[in-house]
């Protein structure tokens, strides 16, 4: 548990302190150096952050924190926000909604925070918009990817509160079926997670892919509920459809099992096309290993050797040298949270929930993952991540993206408002 | 559709076995010392993660690991049973579930701390990893390897709790502790040694997850630990050949659920579960009261 505010000890100390300097005489307070500037607002600026850091998937919770904990440091070490400084408090959200919303209010209520971050769960995230409107703090989302949050709870329900800084459905359904369109396979089918998210990219991958491609059929779904170990059956089921393309959005610990399982049922022999599009995911990389087989189309939120240039490779060398790991994808949505919330805030003079929202509707940054741009109507980072085939490279000990396709944000992410003609790919 | 109606039950069965394996340790502690031992599901985790350990460090050796880890396991069993769960035999049911619990979280942090929160991959054990054909279709030898360790695990228990003199004395203190204690058995040590043959059996279920799941979590053992429950429950709380079957059932139905009932799937097991209850509460093999 982490214990936030003064303990007794600190409280001794400041006192000690103060009637120090006190008897040194008024000059000694004069602030001087990095924290001399006038701040602009009152401080400090107080960010709380949930993310899963309990049971199979705590590891995601880490790497959220690392990310965060690096911008809050960089942040500090520097002016602060707007000459303030940024304080984070972390909680486990359990993925189940009602914690989450016990969190928020905790956050603001009791802590005191100014803004929200995390979440990794579409469910969570759909039950916590309300309460963000309620509360009337923002909440920036880093991983919970359902695009009904930006596209029913913002745009349609006007919850302005919300904001997404991680790639949506959109990269996971869309952008997979303009790769698939390109892949000699007339059958689908899928393995993929019995929730929310499972069933909203499956049905968007069918729905865009039959669009750009009209002999296409899907014909086979196995649903694995949430916590399987065992695929074996699921497996079955798609070894009896026998279909030319497998795609699955199983993430994190089970998709390593899935393949796994895969791996010893030969299927990878069987079905020669497959789609993982959150396999670029770190921590599937590394605990797959070599075990990942050749030439799988893989995709994320964020992959740490894309965009190849300086600021992301800093960040990556960066991120290696301070925790020892390769950077996850909520490392990085995680990090560029601060730093968004930061230029926001320095833009509107003010943490003023209504006015750090109309800062961010429409405000470009540049971030390790490349430039992101907050689209003003729904408030979803529109940015780009490649999908990619992966490939043994010598320099890493897991297996990279190889041969990489770039589905740009602008051609595959929906278009406001949403319904009717021209607001779904292909545009 | 022969090959996969065969693959489904291989499957079945092998699941079964696996829940079989968890479910054994926490039948036979609930039989002799009447505790819902909630830790259980703690000790397969462990299991997992210590024979992972010592698998590292002995060159990767599957079996060696299986062989070390859980008797580490039992270390922690027996302490747990020595120095904290026989103060509360005495107690209502909630405080035995509580302490039991308590020790759920305590060593889900302390494997976070040791082996870090992140998901770890597990190396494939040599000579197991391949898979055979079977009508046409791969079927892992691994999970061949489960559906024989399964029944011979349950025809070891069975012959050492039904032939042994050992078992008797189990068995006697098992039915009536206050006339076992007074023909001279010392009951408190008994206790304490079903205890750690319980918790042995669970590290085993663990240790023989490791290439089963193929992966280790922080946590993995909450939800094993429901569908032994589950098991314990349909097959009659304490009876160790009702988990035995139970479990089959459990595995059998998940795996035919999932397949050709793929809407009801996640329902089917606590459907079952409800009727026994409803129709049956003491279990198929259970005693009634």
């Amino acid at each position: 548990m982490e214990t936030k505010g003064m303990t007794r000890r600190e409280f001794v100390k400041a006192g000690l302190l103060t009637a120090a300097a006190a008897s040194l005489g008024a000059g000694v307070f004069k602030p001087t150096g990095l924290w001399a500037a006038t701040p602009t607002i009152k401080g400090p600026v107080k960010l709380g952050y949930q993310a899963i850091m309990s049971g199979a998937l705590a590891g995601y919770g880490e790497f959220h924190k690392m990310g965060v904990q690096m911008a809050v440091d960089e942040i500090n070490a520097d002016k602060g926000i707007a000459g303030v400084k940024v304080e984070v408090d972390f909680r486990d959200s359990t993925l189940k909604a009602d914690e989450a919303i016990k969190n928020a209010r905790y956050f603001v209520d009791s802590w005191g925070a100014d803004f929200l971050g995390g979440i990794d769960s579409s469910g969570q995230a759909l039950a916590l918009a309300p309460v963000m409107a309620e509360l009337d703090r923002i909440l920036m989302v880093t991983h919970a990817a359902t695009e009904k949050l930006t596209e029913q709870q913002v745009f349609k329900n006007g919850i302005k509160q919300v904001f997404r800084i991680s790639t949506p459905t959109y990269q996971d359904g869309n952008a997979a079926a303009f790769i698939a369109k390109d892949i000699p396979a007339k059958t689908w089918a899928t393995i993929s997670p019995k929730y929310e998210y499972g069933y909203t990219c499956w049905e968007m991958f069918k729905q865009t892919l039959g669009k750009l491609k009209k002999d296409v059929s899907f014909t086979g779904e196995s649903w694995a509920p949430f916590g399987t170990t065992d695929f074996r059956p699921h497996i079955n089921t798609i070894m009896d459809a026998a279909p030319d393309g497998l795609y699955s959005t199983e993430w994190a610990g089970e998709l390593i099992t899935l393949v796994k399982q895969a791996n010893q049922a030969g299927l990878f022999q069987k079905i020669k096309h497959v789609m993982f599009p959150v396999g670029a995911a770190m921590d599937v990389l590394e605990g797959l290993g070599q075990e990942l087989p050749e030439n799988i189309w893989i995709s994320g939120r964020y992959f740490f050797l894309y965009p190849a240039d300086n600021r992301n490779r800093a960040w990556v060398a960066a991120f290696r040298s301070r925790w020892n790991h390769f950077p996850a994808y909520v490392s990085e949505t995680g990090y560029s949270t601060l730093f968004a919330l930061k230029k926001a805030i320095e833009a509107a003079g003010s943490k003023d929930t209504a006015k750090v929202v109309q800062a961010l509707e429409g405000m470009e940054i540049d971030t390790p993952a490349g430039r992101r741009v907050f689209r003003k109507e729904d408030h979803q980072a529109m940015y780009d991540v490649p999908w990619g085939l992966t490939k043994t490279d010598a320099a890493f000990p897991f297996k990279v993206m190889g041969k990489q396709v770039m589905v740009r944000a602008k051609e595959c992410f929906n278009r406001p408002p949403f319904e009717g003609a021209g607001t779904k790919p292909p545009f | 559709m022969l090959e996969s109606i065969v693959h489904v039950c291989l499957a079945g069965l092998s699941i079964g076995m696996f829940i079989w394996l968890v479910a054994s340790g926490l039948t036979l502690i609930f039989g002799v010392l009447k505790v819902l031992n909630f830790a259980h599901g703690t000790f397969y985790m462990l299991g997992a993660y210590l024979c992972y350990w010592v698998l590292g460090r002995m060159g990767e050796n599957f079996w060696l690991g299986l062989a070390i880890g859980p008797l580490v396991v039992c270390a922690a069993g027996f302490l747990i049973e020595r120095f904290f769960l026989r103060h509360v035999y005495h107690l209502a049911l909630p405080y035995q579930l509580l302490l039991t619990f308590a020790f759920v979280l305590i060593f889900d942090d302390a494997v976070k701390i040791l082996w870090g929160a992140g998901s770890l991959g597990s190396p494939n054990v040599p000579g197991l990893s391949g898979s055979i054909s079977i009508l046409g279709r791969n079927f892992p030898l691994y999970s061949l390897f489960m559906i024989a360790v399964g029944p011979l695990v349950a025809l070891a228990m069975w012959t050492f709790l039904e032939r042994t003199w050992w078992g008797r004395i189990i068995r006697a203190s098992s039915s009536d502790r206050e006339m076992a204690a007074a023909l001279g058995v010392r009951v408190p040590a008994l206790y304490t040694a079903v205890f750690v043959l319980g918790t042995w059996l669970g590290a085993l279920g663990g240790g023989l997850a490791v290439p089963y799941v193929g992966l280790l979590t922080p946590g993995m053992g909450e939800a094993i630990i429901i569908d032994a429950f589950v098991v314990a429950v349909i097959g009659g709380l304490g009876s160790l050949k009702g988990a035995f079957f139970g479990a089959l059932i459990i595995g059998l139905l998940s795996s035919f659920g999932t397949r050709f009932l793929p809407t009801f799937d996640m329902f089917l097991t606590f459907i079952l579960m409800a009727a026994v209850l409803l129709w049956r509460p003491q279990g198929f093999f259970g005693e009634a009261k």
